[in-house]
């Protein structure tokens, strides 16, 4: 977190991409973030198909990533737990809408993880169990700020505007930094390890989604 | 049989493996010494996380008797971690400071994934294809077997009776335990094509 800057202004994304977090991973932030899928969803190219592998895939994900959630709350010191807890409660949201929008493109959720896909998933249950809790906040911080740069990266417009928008908002915001303030509240030398970690799975799955 | 049920079910991946560049290379012995280098390294790595496994499955297991047999496992990896130490010595490998291939952690990070959070059915699923797969292949192998054949206490380990008897365990165990779901024929097909994945990674990345 850079020091210098206001109050106002360390909520910002801005801010929050210029974190030491960041900064420390290097070229893995980019990785992690740009993302031929992105580029297309911008530039209205994205075939059908890498949608909805994507729109399955991230379901699938976002079901573990809930399991990791739950195992991260549970074994938080209570000074973690709120914001852990409040971004568990989204979740079922966020799977009633993956759910909704794949009954209307008639997609089946209940198909095999894809292996880029499963080795994410196993890698986050794995650590939600072995890493201390201070490092899975730096692992939840991770999957949420690669999330929320590389949208809100995109221009709400267009036939993805809506997954755009969704990703990008005030709320998403505030999360991200809550998190960002847990791990700089609980530190641990192998934050910045387990960060990068996520920022390879991301590009891997990016990378997925768009290739198959 | 369940175990038979799956072996037959994933018949096509152990062809595979069987036939695999690293497995015809053990058999025949111009398997490079620094793939095999790089698979002991990797090896060892995976076999502590093995044991792991086997840990939590025990913590997992219903009866006494369970614990007894899963705990007999485990000193089977730790016999097969002694090999490893030998090869160590050997071939010069460091086995304190392994870098995990990608193929190697996707292993791990899978049987722990499972051995955490799976019930005990789904653990044992995930675990048996590395031993029966080793017993099959160290078997196929052993005719190959001369006085100075490289690999000859590979081959000679995976094939012995001794290994044979442990997973034949297993199988009985996974028999009595798991039931044919969804979630025991992902693990075992999932951790099978795993071990495909780990005989290519040490040609590739060595």
């Amino acid at each position: 977190m850079n020091a210098n800057l206001n109050p106002s202004e360390q909520r910002s994304l801005a801010a929050i991409q210029e974190c030491s977090f960041v900064v420390n991973a290097g070229m893995l932030w980019r990785e992690g973030t740009e993302a031929k899928f992105l580029d297309s969803i911008q530039d209205g190219s994205l075939p059908k198909e890498a949608f909805d592998r994507w729109l399955v895939q991230d379901y699938l994900f976002a079901k573990g990533l809930t399991t990791f959630q739950a195992i991260a709350a549970a074994r938080a010191p209570r000074s973690t737990q709120k914001v852990l807890i409040a971004g568990l409660g989204a979740m079922d949201a966020e799977l009633e809408w993956f759910e909704r929008l794949a009954s209307e493109r008639s997609l089946d959720l209940d198909v095999p993880h894809h292996q880029t896909c499963q080795r994410y998933v196993d890698y986050l249950i794995a650590a939600a169990y072995t890493q201390p809790s201070e490092v899975l906040v730096a692992i939840l911080f991770g999957v949420e700020v690669a999330y929320l740069s590389g949208w809100s990266a995109l221009e709400a417009s267009g036939p993805y505007a809506e997954f755009v928008t969704r990703w990008s908002t005030e709320h998403f915001l505030a999360y991200v930094h809550q998190l960002h303030d847990a791990c700089v509240l609980h530190p641990h030398q192998r934050q910045q390890d387990q960060f990068n970690e996520v920022l390879r799975h991301e590009r891997d799955f990016w990378i997925m989604t768009y290739e198959g | 049989m369940l175990h038979q049920d799956l072996w037959d079910q994933n018949a096509k991946l152990v062809a595979n493996c069987v036939d695999h560049p690293f497995v015809r290379g053990l058999g025949d012995g111009t398997l490079s010494k620094d793939a095999f280098r790089s698979y002991v390294a990797q090896d060892a790595f995976f076999l502590n996380a093995f044991a792991k496994a086997y840990a939590l499955a025990i913590a997992k297991s219903e009866t006494m008797e369970q614990a007894r047999t899963l705990h007999g496992f485990i000193d089977g990896v730790l016999d097969e971690l002694g090999l490893h130490a030998g090869y160590a010595k050997t071939l010069d490998i460091d086995l304190r400071s392994v870098a995990p291939f990608p193929e190697t952690l996707a292993y791990t990070e899978f049987l722990q994934s499972r051995a955490w959070h799976g019930a005990l059915g789904e653990i044992l699923a995930a675990m048996a294809p590395c031993m029966t797969l080793y017993h099959h292949v160290g078997t196929l192998l052993l005719p190959n077997v001369h006085l100075n054949h490289p690999y000859k206490d590979w081959i000679e380990s995976y094939s012995s009776p001794e290994f044979g008897q442990l997973c034949q365990s297993l199988e009985q165990m996974l028999d009595e335990v798991s039931t044919d779901t969804p979630a025991v024929r992902y693990a075992y097909q999932y951790a099978m094509q795993c071990e495909f994945d780990f005989f290519t990674a040490p040609i590739e990345r060595s």
